[in-house]
């Protein structure tokens, strides 16, 4: 029936599921080659909707900043976008929508992203203007460019943080949570001082250090023809010389088993132009994708997630002292942190809020979470990997991303397993490890008295 | 879950509504030749070869869903998809924050609000409970002229999941203690709003532009004020004169097929019946009556950015004009090369982002240019703003913009049916606005077809800054001598809800 669409929304291949009534297996099909110049390159075919996506991602991210040099990965990511001898500044852009496509790009303390989504016949056009700024920027970079990205970064700084509500406490946090010399001890976004310290000679030797292709993971997915994109992958991208793969010194960071670096608890309040006291209270927690890691996202739904969850029923529904609750496990390749915030509803002693809150963890180290909450916390995460999997864009990224942080673009169903074999015990094991009372953050942002208003 | 930290461009939010195409698929273009090396030329050749150059991408018409009524009178709109395992169901009633009652700011949002907390034989917590025990999101929100339900799951889950939403839909409980619970945590929102300078921003825009008794003139989610005033009887008798079964279009797509969702639907929504009286026809507000130019300038004490904005009054969702305006937009400031954006950030750096948007409603809305930018720049940005805008509305498009924006509409509707949530929310404004199940196909063609002469007239009709109301959040002591120095009418103060303080 759906065949006989106008726009013939054919099957997602990417979806093979199992029998009715039971959980699903996901399957994103793939196949991926390694190019001599070392960069991998993954093709995912699929041709339900006229769309392609191609996303590079380039290890390399906030971690490797130098001291005085905070932000600079990110604001490298802004210069990414500034030209070449064969696509002048601005053209990256004007050319891409001009063929109906668009772009974007994203800076984490691991990882640079880049993405492009576009009809099927912009292909040719993507990959070659990612071979472009790959193969040249470096060489071609200047002060004006430097000095205009420099400015609308430091405008994206004070829009996405110093202009709003509980931004300052977005940039204290993780200089507490992790130690002085630590990669992750630095916000992504940087010091303003330092981003006003970088030197074209700066960019220059940044690029040359990690934007190399043996240090580039490629995916082309969605409606394209896998032998025509590699023609073109292994012409333009395959001929980008390579300076070797970087070794990264922070990776050490990572290595062994893991032990929070905490040995206190660290307090710090904050004064900010809001109306409501915020209580974050914030543990270091085991790496993206190691033991623990599926656990303490399975716990941070059972503490937060929808109105039946502990803290949500206790602090908000009951006891009415918070607003709002959140618990979120930040998943990142050094180490975790597992961060739980609730905004205190106004008249109320944050004291009171930050109590409440550690007594709902403390019973997490205590007994073990109910077979229900337990089925809950699951049913939500495979939602939201099937979800996920509907777009293009979101699947390349997923496909990328396991293709950098465990070599195997194809780890979806792993991954789902995870959260399928966690089991209570093990809950409990990762809350009495990680969520423990003498070993973490507690950073408090209260109302500055009378206002700005 | 990875952390993501920073991101190089804005986010583009430009107010959907329709998509363009309906010309033939166009060739695939040939490879870019590979380079032929000569003895004559001494550099090397470049590895790249010239750049590929795509030309118009191909045409994606959008099915039509089925449509058919069902039990109470229910409009049924589906679209069947079975490649992943998983629906979505959007209900909507074409009622929304415009019908708030005068001075109760809020009731529709808060209605909605109030739809989940306990409906059936579930109280708040039992339904939130049974909700995520299945997996599912369910959502209940109202814009301007709707109230919507939504709710996403795995094919699997869908039959119990099914009958929450019904319940949500039919039978909320609406009760006192429930109430009480969600006023509080409302007031303590509000207050908090009136911190963040874009959302301090929306609230202005409506207050300036339409004025406090106009049906668009307030927030959807009220004013702290408005909000004291509202009582659960108003919340009651919006909820009984909204939600009736022959006012609702229930959108599904996805995994689902009729025989089966007729099913579900009489066993859920089988004893949701309409009152004898004959349903309100919906409202469609009037547009704004000025007076313009106008500044007004809301105190935002040492804000390290002040946001700027050119308002004008908009379109109806009914005018054959409004797909075409998409593309209009986005060559003034929806895209990422627009001539505002452009300027304001990739030439002079004032600014993180600067777009322009305008809102899809019944009656005529908005049209909104704006960006935050770096306080000492505000007198510069400003005028760089209306300098673009002046340029735009009375010098039309470029070559480069009517062939840009025909490409970027006719790719912008493809990510929107890549996902089953996307077809049902786009599907369920259509309804909600009267639009019909076919709209965006029609409106593909409409777009797809304008020419120059109604490209520009669109541009001079709703861009022109010479008719228009300037605002600034920011700090006031800064930011009003740089105004001074513009030539514009002298501001009028208001504060972050919109009221004029002097």
């Amino acid at each position: 029936m759906r065949r006989t669409l106008l726009a013939g929304l054919a099957g997602f291949a990417c979806l093979l599921v199992s029998g009715a009534g039971s959980a699903q297996d996901l399957t994103i099909p793939f196949t991926k080659t390694t190019l001599p110049n070392g960069m991998v390159v993954v093709f995912s075919e699929d041709h339900a909707v006229p769309q392609v996506d191609v996303n590079i991602e380039y290890a390399v991210g906030s971690r490797v900043e130098r001291a005085g040099r905070t932000g600079f990965a990110h604001l490298f990511e802004h210069l990414m976008f500034m030209g070449t001898r064969r696509a002048p500044t601005h053209m990256f852009d004007a050319w891409m929508e001009q063929a109906g496509g668009n772009n974007n790009a994203s800076t984490h303390t691991d990882v640079t992203d880049y993405y492009d989504i576009a009809p099927p016949t912009a292909l040719p056009l993507l990959l070659w203007l990612e071979a472009d700024r790959l193969r040249d920027l470096g060489a071609e970079i200047d002060q004006a460019k430097l000095d205009l990205q420099r400015d609308v970064v430091l405008n994206e700084r004070r829009q996405r943080l110093e202009n709003q509500p509980y931004g300052a406490e977005e940039l204290e946090l993780p200089t507490l949570i992790w130690p002085d010399g630590h990669p992750y001890h630095h916000p992504v976004i940087g010091s303003s001082a330092d981003l006003h310290a970088a030197t074209v000679a700066d960019v220059k030797q940044f690029f040359d250090t990690w934007y190399d292709p043996a240090n580039a993971s490629l995916v082309i997915a969605g409606d394209f023809d896998t032998a025509r994109a590699r023609e073109l992958v292994d012409r333009w991208m395959g001929a980008i010389p390579s300076r070797g793969k970087p070794t990264d010194p922070s990776a050490a960071a990572g290595s062994g088993e893991w032990k929070t670096t905490l040995s206190g608890v660290v307090r710090r309040t904050l004064t900010d132009d809001v109306e409501m006291a915020k209580v974050t209270l914030a543990w270091q927690s085991p790496r993206h994708l190691a033991s623990g890691d599926a656990e303490l996202d399975l716990l941070a739904s059972v503490l937060t997630s929808g109105k039946a969850s502990r803290l949500y029923k206790s602090l908000v529904y009951e006891q009415k002292i918070a607003q709002s609750v959140e618990a979120v496990q930040e998943s990142e390749t050094l180490g975790s942190s597992f961060v739980v915030t609730a905004m205190v509803r106004p008249g109320v002693d944050p004291a009171k809020v930050e109590k409440a809150m550690l007594d709902g963890i403390g019973v997490l180290r205590t007994q073990p979470v109910t077979v229900e909450e337990l089925e809950r916390a699951r049913n939500g995460y495979e939602m939201a990997f099937v979800d996920r999997l509907q777009s293009i864009p979101a699947r390349a990224s997923l496909l990328n991303t396991y293709q950098v942080e465990v070599g195997d673009p194809g780890y979806v169903q792993r991954d789902l397993d995870r959260y399928r074999k966690a089991t209570a015990q093990d809950l409990l094991a990762f809350a009495r490890k990680v969520l423990v009372p003498d070993a973490m953050v507690v950073l408090t942002t209260v109302p500055k008295k009378g206002g700005r208003r | 879950m990875r952390h993501v930290s920073s991101s190089a461009l804005a986010a583009w939010t430009v107010a959907w509504s329709f998509s363009c195409g309906g010309e033939a698929p166009q060739p695939q273009p040939p490879l870019a030749p590979p380079p032929v090396p000569s003895a004559a030329v001494p550099t090397p050749p470049d590895p790249l070869g010239p750049r590929p150059e795509p030309g118009l991408p191909s045409v994606f018409l959008p099915p039509a869903p089925v449509v058919f009524t069902a039990t109470g009178g229910i409009t049924v709109w589906l679209l069947e998809r079975h490649d992943a395992p998983v629906v979505s169901c959007n209900i909507t009633v074409p009622t929304g924050a415009a019908s708030d009652p005068p001075g109760k700011g809020g009731v529709a949002y808060t209605t909605a609000a109030m739809l989940d907390e306990g409906a059936g034989k579930r109280g708040a917590i039992d339904l939130a409970r049974a909700i995520d025990g299945l997996g599912a999101t369910l959502g209940t929100e109202a814009n301007a002229d709707a109230s919507t339900v939504s709710l996403t799951v795995l094919t699997r889950h869908l039959h119990e999941a099914f009958a929450i939403f019904g319940d949500v839909v039919a039978r909320p409980r609406l009760e006192a203690g429930e109430f009480k619970r969600v006023k509080e945590l409302w007031a303590s929102e509000l207050l908090e709003r009136s911190k963040d300078p874009d959302a301090t921003a929306r609230v202005v825009f409506r207050a300036a532009l339409f004025g406090p008794d106009h049906p668009y003139g307030h927030p959807w989610d009220g004013t702290p004020k408005s909000a004291r005033a509202v009582g659960l009887d108003d919340v009651q008798r919006f909820y009984h004169a909204a939600w009736r079964p022959d006012r609702a279009t229930l959108v599904c797509a996805g995994d689902i097929a009729r025989p089966a969702l007729v099913t579900m639907l009489d066993e859920v929504f089988g004893t949701w019946k309409a009152p004898a009286t004959p349903a309100p026809p919906p409202l469609a507000p009037p547009a704004p009556k000025g007076p313009w130019p106008r500044v007004v300038l809301v105190d935002r004490p040492d804000a390290p950015q002040a946001v700027i904005a050119v308002l004008r009054p908009g379109i109806a969702a009914s005018s054959p004009d409004a797909p075409v305006l998409t593309r209009v937009n986005d060559a003034i400031g929806g895209s990422f090369t627009s001539r505002l954006n452009q300027d304001l950030r990739e030439q002079r750096g004032y600014t993180y982002g600067a777009s322009s948007r305008f809102s899809v409603s019944r009656g005529p809305g908005q049209v909104v240019s704006w960006a935050s930018v770096v306080t000492e720049k505000t007198g510069e940005a400003l005028a760089a703003m209306l300098g673009d805008l002046h340029q735009f509305a009375s010098g039309g498009l470029s070559d480069d913009e009517i062939s840009r924006t025909r490409s970027q509409s006719r790719a912008s509707l493809v990510s929107t049916y890549e996902s089953v949530e996307g077809i049902a929310g786009r599907l369920a404004s259509d309804a909600s606005l009267g639009r019909g199940a076919d709209y965006q196909a029609r409106a593909s063609q409409l777009c797809d077809k304008a020419d120059r002469a109604q490209l520009d007239a669109l541009a001079k009709r709703f861009y022109s800054p010479e008719d228009a109301i300037v605002v600034v959040v920011g700090p006031r002591a800064r930011v009003r001598p740089m105004l001074d120095t513009l030539g514009l009418p002298a501001p009028e103060i208001r504060d972050a809800e919109g009221n004029v303080v002097h």
